[in-house]
């Protein structure tokens, strides 16, 4: 025990770490860094915007789909984002379930994290639509006709899905904020910051009743997030699965999908750990321990996630279906096999570097692999969609798909939309949970002194 | 039972995925990459271009000198006609016209505007059936880019300022009798333009008449006439055949005999039920529809078809004929022929088309004659088009040329675009001290004309023609003309100096004397009716006894000249609705293509798109090749009708001019070579791949296969509880002909929209209806499949449970519909269809408001707008209206009272709908036949649309030629 929780160097003080960490926002060590790369994130979200207007004034006509492929960068990129969002609150929920203590140092931004990505996934579903100024059709509100949604609809269970969740990692990252909030605003010279932290702390003054309902309700959330995770990407593997489209229609879509869901979302928290460490200075915080067990779970999720391509082809070769065999062969050598094969290469070699220690604890070679990973489970979603739609049943309706500039540029405008509020937040709220790192540090110090 | 077919088993024919991958060669490989992520260039414009300028050009036209209302004044009745109800189609019998002949319609007419026009059901020769072209009229009378008014050298002048001019014309001509008068018209069947060309020629006896036809029967009259040394029309009488063979004549495709032809062969196809009813053999150099439906079909190239007709009648013993040297697959051919025709006299059929000329047509007409199928299964009237002793377009040009014409007069014909670009047509026009251009469009021939008349449209004018059988239609109007446009009868009143007189009085002229006493009551039935009873009565003849030397085919290709499966000779260019129809075998829309055979494409190292130039003589053209599976190796396709510059903006600048390399001597044979250019193009085309791949999607049996039907597949799920009817449909795939006469009805019926060449090309095409082509075989030898693909209307439909609105739902009797109004467009039932039936409106795909188009719409029928999912509703207005007609008289629907747009256009009566739980309805009695069978029956969709399998003639049947 001793050995490996010992993950935070113990000769730092208490005072230092919240002294370091609500410094962040309150004397922000990086500005011409952050405001360099809010200007890009703000373009981007301009782009996006420019997007949605041509999208909402013209209609989808924009995009590239068509007949067959009638769904492609939307839902490939509401699917792909959704997922990224999985992981903060995997490692946030479950982790602090199941006592894992290392997982201090990453919750909070990875949560973070969460919260931006849903919200790109969640705008998806309504440039999606043909006319999205009828998306409240999807609510169950009293309408005067008494239409209700059509509860049998994979798309009906979406939305619920993805607004609990939302909400449910709302709650959950505010909640785990608010005692660090408070140390935010004792630490505050400024009138606007005392302000601003003061009404966001919500009169936090840390007394043990207050602990202890936070610690109640902070695990009751967390109790709530991690079955989320698994039914709310369950569920979306439905939109494809409930078809029946040959490499849609397959029973091992849910878990299929949940694992690589929390193999991209792992591999962005990678990225983020690895570059907000090496921007604000934080190795005494985020160690080379953490990136260690960072690279592993990648690792994991990313083993798991290969089963789910093995299965899919024996899934395929033994129903010895021919429509699914089709598709099959299309994957692999079709119009679109660079889709696949590019999933394939690069969701899983250079991930086996991971097999080796030095690599896991070395920040840059973390990053590139776990790049690779996010364009690799892009390329993934763009292979479900576009492989199996584009030839399905009938030869006579087999056609083509290739995105139009303004599929590309209303997904590059989404990482603006994530980049955004993300950069704010970096610049408003402490990037690591000051309370968390300190009971860990004062746990760490506790063993040593006892040990 | 199913009954796969196994395309890949031992000895079974090889399927092919595309020409290219037969061909290791590293272009057809790069063409392969190039296909599938095309480089699409999207429209710049959420609506189609095209359509703003329709809407800006009616506007233009409204201002322009129009004086009678147009579209923009649409006023309530301030006193409302007696008989007019409102929202209830008044329903008229006329005709519109194809080639000169009539083709009946019923003309539905809602508040006064046409909408929808359908074949007249007690029409001796067409029985109620359609085509495209038939089909479209209705589109054509409302193109806003229709000449409007008259003009003088381009400018708007006044008909008084028009009778004027003809006033002084008729002095001039007074003085020398006509001389150098010459009139220069289209194929006419019209009794009463007969009349009035007779009686100008009597007044100017020097006048000379001529007559242009850039395809069509023409062509076959001139043989005919070669053949038999008299002027005559052929009849063929496919019902009675058992045996029909064909060299190059697509008697099936698309032309004036088109519905005829097919009621015939379909009716002797369906003869028996446990085995094809016919037998039909074709040699062919260019694929069409007829030879797609062959039992053997031989390929050979143009210039084989007279060696092939003579072989033929040596083998069947007629005397005179030597025995020419065949190849291997010929004498096979033929010998399957001799075998076809034992112990069937009188009831075979020999025919041939143009490409053969003379040569071939004389040996076929010594072999009908031979086996006694003359007068039986053959027939022969007078030429039913008129008038008799016109002379050539080439006559008149080289008159021209010779300084002998002063007036030209061209009534509804376009020869500056159509004739064979060496005649030169339009500088011969300039050269005319004084011409006049009566037509439906200011086109190429208008534009150089001094007086450019517009001329009014069938369906806004009296007029009379002869269906093709020669049956008499009265043409009545079925809304008053809304530009200022008068018919041809008006107009040569005036040339005859008659005072102004009503629209109907030429033709009643005509009638009265066969009417005679009884005229009103007749003319009123006649008009009824939509024609007066009498087809042209048979005439016999003889072969001639001479011979006819065969064309000249020196050069290194066959170049073979077709008219345009959907925009015919290019005078059908400027409809939207014939341009997006996938064209019947390459599915290409808004445009022509080069075909040639996959042999020769690999010669070339081309692919489809790529740009070839055409060299016949000294002319070349340029257009793209299209690689037919199936075409005779050393023969190259042109088809006309595009390339047009005057169309109007729907029509203008598609395709290539195949009129510039036309020969004016041998206008559908020529020799030529083809040399590959280094641009190419991307081709609009509503279906990528043919190939069958194993999958068992068109079905074939032979008779030895036929079985009785197992029941349904178990379902997990409950069956819909069901009303008193269950509406279903049955295809049967043996008889689709693939003329697209379905899907251009389903189109005129539901308000589809017109998206554009680029919108194709994105994928996009509208069509509720689509017609599956499909090869299975040797790509240079391939069976070809025809499979009409409406909405299934599945029992359990996963359409239905995607949606998460409830726009798509199920009724009680068993009908999928669309919700338009509570579609949100999240195109979960378009994924989800496994049948890929369902459109969608990917921008605002309607017409402006201003724009004409929407007086064809159908009131019925809810027009959509952006964002919404569309597709087959079977029709539902017509059985909501079949409901409310039932109910007034508290009774059942009767089986066959509720008849689809697509059912009712079929020429071969190939889609039958009605209540399936009805077991003595026709759709049920079929449901029980053993050829019925479900498409992608495994998937437990239990489709309401079901098919019938093709007949494969025998076990034994040949598929190498």
């Amino acid at each position: 025990m001793s050995e490996q929780s010992d993950i935070l160097p113990t000769r730092q003080s208490m005072g230092g770490i919240a002294d370091q960490l609500t410094g962040i926002p309150l004397h922000f060590p990086a500005d011409r860094r952050w405001l360099i790369a809010m200007t890009v994130a703000s373009a981007l979200l301009m782009l996006l915007m420019v997007s949605v207007v041509e999208l909402f004034t013209r209609g989808v006509g924009i995009w590239g789909i068509n007949i067959p492929v009638n769904w492609a960068f939307a839902i490939h990129n509401y699917v792909w984002w959704l997922g990224i969002g999985h992981a903060g609150t995997l490692i946030s929920a479950l982790l602090l379930l199941t006592g894992s203590e290392w997982r201090n140092s990453l919750n909070r931004f990875a949560e973070t994290m969460t919260l931006f990505a849903v919200v790109c996934a969640g705008i998806y579903p309504i440039l999606h639509l043909g006319r999205p100024w009828y998306v409240y059709w999807m609510f169950p509100y009293p309408a005067t006709m008494g239409v209700w949604p059509q509860f049998r609809s994979p798309l009906e269970w979406d939305i619920w899905a993805v607004l609990t969740y939302l909400t449910v990692s709302l709650a959950f990252w505010y909640t785990g904020l608010i005692p660090d909030l408070a140390a935010a605003r004792d630490r505050a010279t400024r009138r606007g910051w005392q302000i601003f932290f003061g009404i966001t702390a919500l009169g936090w003054r840390g007394s043990a009743r207050h602990w202890q309902r936070w610690q109640q309700t902070y695990r009751l959330t967390a109790g709530l997030a991690v079955p989320l995770v698994v039914s709310v990407h369950s569920e979306v593997s439905l939109l494809f699965a409930a078809g029946q489209i040959p490499g849609w229609h397959s029973t091992i879509f849910p878990p299929y999908f949940v694992l690589g869901a929390a193999f991209s979302g792992f591999a962005v928290v990678s990225i983020i750990a690895v570059s907000l460490r090496s921007w604000f200075g934080l190795q005494n915080l985020v160690t080379d321990d953490h990136l260690d067990l960072l690279g592993k779970v990648l690792l994991a999720t990313g083993l798991m996630t290969g089963y789910g391509y093995v299965f899919e082809v024996f899934d395929a070769v033994y129903s010895g279906e021919a429509h699914e065999m089709q598709t099959l062969i299309d994957r692999f050598a079709g119009a679109y096999a660079w889709t696949y094969w590019g999933a394939v290469i690069l969701n899983f070699i250079p991930l086996q570097a991971l097999w080796w220690r030095a690599v896991r604890r070395t920040g840059w070679m973390l990053l590139l692999i776990s790049a690779s990973v996010v364009v690799g489970m892009w390329l993934e979603r763009y292979m479900i969609l576009v492989t199996s739609l584009y030839r399905d049943f009938l030869v006579s309706s087999w056609s083509h798909f290739t995105p139009s500039f303004w599929d590309w540029s209303t997904y590059f405008g989404t990482i603006g939309l994530f980049l955004v509020p993300f950069l704010i937040a970096i610049r408003l709220v402490p990037v690591i949970s000051i309370f968390e790192s300190k009971e860990l540090l004062h746990k760490e110090k506790e063993e040593q002194q006892h040990g | 039972m199913k009954r796969r077919i196994d395309h890949q088993s031992a000895g079974g024919p090889r399927v092919w995925a595309g020409i290219e991958e037969l061909s290791d060669d590293p272009q057809f490989q790069a063409f392969i990459d190039a296909e599938y992520p095309a480089v699409q260039e999207f429209s710049k414009t959420a609506r189609r271009d095209f359509l703003k300028l329709m809407g800006a050009s009616f506007a233009l036209a409204g201002l322009t000198g129009c004086e009678k209302s147009s579209f923009i004044t649409a006023l309530p009745y301030v006193d409302q006609p007696p008989n007019e109800v409102i929202g209830l189609p008044r329903y008229y019998a006329t005709a519109v016209l194809l080639d000169g002949y009539a083709q009946p319609v019923i003309a539905t007419a809602h508040a006064g505007r046409p909408t929808k026009l359908d074949g007249n059901p007690g029409h001796p020769a067409t029985q109620g059936r359609s085509d495209i072209f038939m089909q479209s009229a209705v589109l054509q009378l409302y193109d806003p880019d229709r000449a409007a008014a008259p003009s003088r050298h381009g400018e708007a002048v006044s008909w008084a300022d028009v009778e004027s001019a003809i006033g002084v014309m008729r002095e001039n001509w007074r003085s020398d009798q006509g001389e150098g008068v010459r009139l220069l018209l289209g194929p006419t069947t019209s009794p009463t333009l007969l009349r009035q060309i007779d009686a100008f020629r009597k007044q100017f006896p020097k006048a000379r008449v001529h007559v242009h036809a850039a395809a069509g029967h023409e062509a076959r009259r001139q043989i005919t006439a070669a053949v038999y040394g008299q002027a005559a029309e052929l009849h063929y009488n496919l019902g009675d055949c058992d045996v029909i063979v064909g060299l190059d004549d697509d008697f099936l495709g698309p032309g004036p005999d088109q519905v005829r032809n097919a009621l015939g062969w379909s009716q002797a196809r369906r003869r028996s039920s446990d085995r094809p009813g016919n037998r039909l053999l074709m040699a062919e150099s260019v694929p069409t529809a007829t030879g797609a439906l062959a039992a053997h079909r031989l390929i050979a190239d143009a210039r084989r078809m007279p060696v092939l007709a003579e072989a033929m009648a040596s083998a069947l013993g007629v005397a005179g004929a030597s025995k020419p040297d065949v190849t291997e697959a010929e004498a096979n051919w033929i010998a399957g022929v001799v075998d076809a025709c034992k112990d069937r006299a009188g009831r075979s059929l020999f025919v041939s088309g143009l490409s053969g000329s003379a040569a071939t047509a004389l040996w076929i007409a010594r072999i009908n004659q031979q086996l006694g199928n003359a007068g039986r299964t053959l027939n022969l009237t007078a030429p039913i088009v008129g008038p008799a002793d016109a002379g050539t377009l080439a006559d008149l040009v080289s008159d021209i040329n010779a300084e002998r014409v002063t007036s030209l007069l061209v009534f509804d014909c376009n020869p500056v675009y159509s004739a064979p670009a060496e005649l030169n047509v339009g500088e011969a026009i300039k050269r005319v001290r004084s011409s006049v251009h009566l037509g439906l469009y200011r086109d190429e021939t208008g534009a150089l004309c001094e007086w450019q008349l517009p001329l009014a449209h069938p369906l806004e004018s009296w007029s009379d023609a002869r269906a093709i059988d020669g049956t008499v239609t009265i043409l009545q109007p079925v809304i008053s003309p809304f530009y200022d446009v008068r018919s041809v009868h008006d107009v040569f009143a005036k040339l005859l100096g008659a005072e102004d007189q009503a629209p109907d009085a030429a033709i009643r002229e005509t009638w009265q004397a066969s009417f005679g006493d009884a005229f009103e009551a007749r003319w009123k039935q006649a008009l009824h009716d939509g024609f007066i009873a009498g087809a042209a009565p048979f005439v016999t003849a003889s072969p001639a006894s001479n011979t006819v030397a065969p064309p000249n085919t020196t050069g290194d290709l066959d170049i073979v000249f077709q008219p345009d499966p959907t925009v015919w000779d290019g005078r059908f260019a400027n409809v939207g609705w014939l341009q997006e129809l996938p064209k019947t075998l390459t599915t290409v829309t808004w445009s022509n293509v080069i075909a040639v055979s996959p042999a020769l494409a690999k010669r070339l190292s081309a692919a489809n798109g790529d740009h070839v130039e055409v060299t016949v003589g000294k002319r070349h053209l340029k257009g793209p090749l299209w690689i037919m599976p199936g075409q005779a190796g050393n023969t190259v396709a042109l088809y006309l009708g595009y390339g047009r510059t005057r169309a109007g903006r729907v029509g203008d600048q598609h395709g290539y001019d195949a009129y510039q390399v036309r020969p004016a001597g041998e206008p559908w044979l020529a020799q030529g070579s083809l040399r590959k250019l280094e641009s190419r193009e991307d081709l609009a085309v509503t279906q990528l791949h043919h190939r069958l791949d194993g999958f068992d999607l068109a079905r074939e049996v032979t008779p030895g296969q036929v079985e009785q039907t197992t029941p349904e597949q178990a379902s997990l799920y409950a069956p819909w509880p069901s009303s008193k009817n269950a509406w279903g449909m049955v295809i049967d795939l043996d008889s689709c002909i693939g003329c697209n006469a379905c899907v251009t009805a389903c189109t005129a019926e539901n308000n589809v929209p017109v998206v554009g060449a680029d919108q194709v090309r994105a994928g996009r095409e509208m069509h509720w209806l689509r017609i599956a082509r499909y090869y299975t075989g040797d790509v240079a030898e391939p069976r070809s499949f025809f499979e009409p693909v409406p909405c299934m209307h599945c029992e359990d439909a996963p359409c239905e449970m995607g949606c998460p609105v409830h726009a798509t739902t199920h009724n009680s009797e068993g009908v999928n519909q669309m919700v338009y109004n509570r579609c949100i467009g999240t195109r979960t039932c378009s994924s989800y269809c496994p049948y890929k039936v369902r459109r969608f409106n990917f921008y605002d795909y309607r017409s402006p408001p201003e724009s004409p188009e929407h007086a064809a719409h159908n009131p019925d029928v809810t027009v959509r707008s952006r964002g919404v999912m569309e597709k087959c509703t079977y029709c539902t207005q017509r059985i909501e209206a079949a409901h409310v007609a039932a109910d007034k008289e508290n009774r059942p629907i009767r089986d066959g009272e509720v008849v689809t747009a697509c059912q009712q256009a079929c020429p071969t009566k190939a889609i039958v709908f009605g209540d399936i739980n009805d077991p003595n309805s026709e759709v049920s009695r079929l449901k029980r036949n053993g050829r019925h069978h479900v498409l992608l029956e495994e998937l437990g969709t239990r489709p309401r649309t079901t098919y019938l399998a093709r007949w494969r003639d025998d076990d034994t049947e040949s598929r190498q030629g």
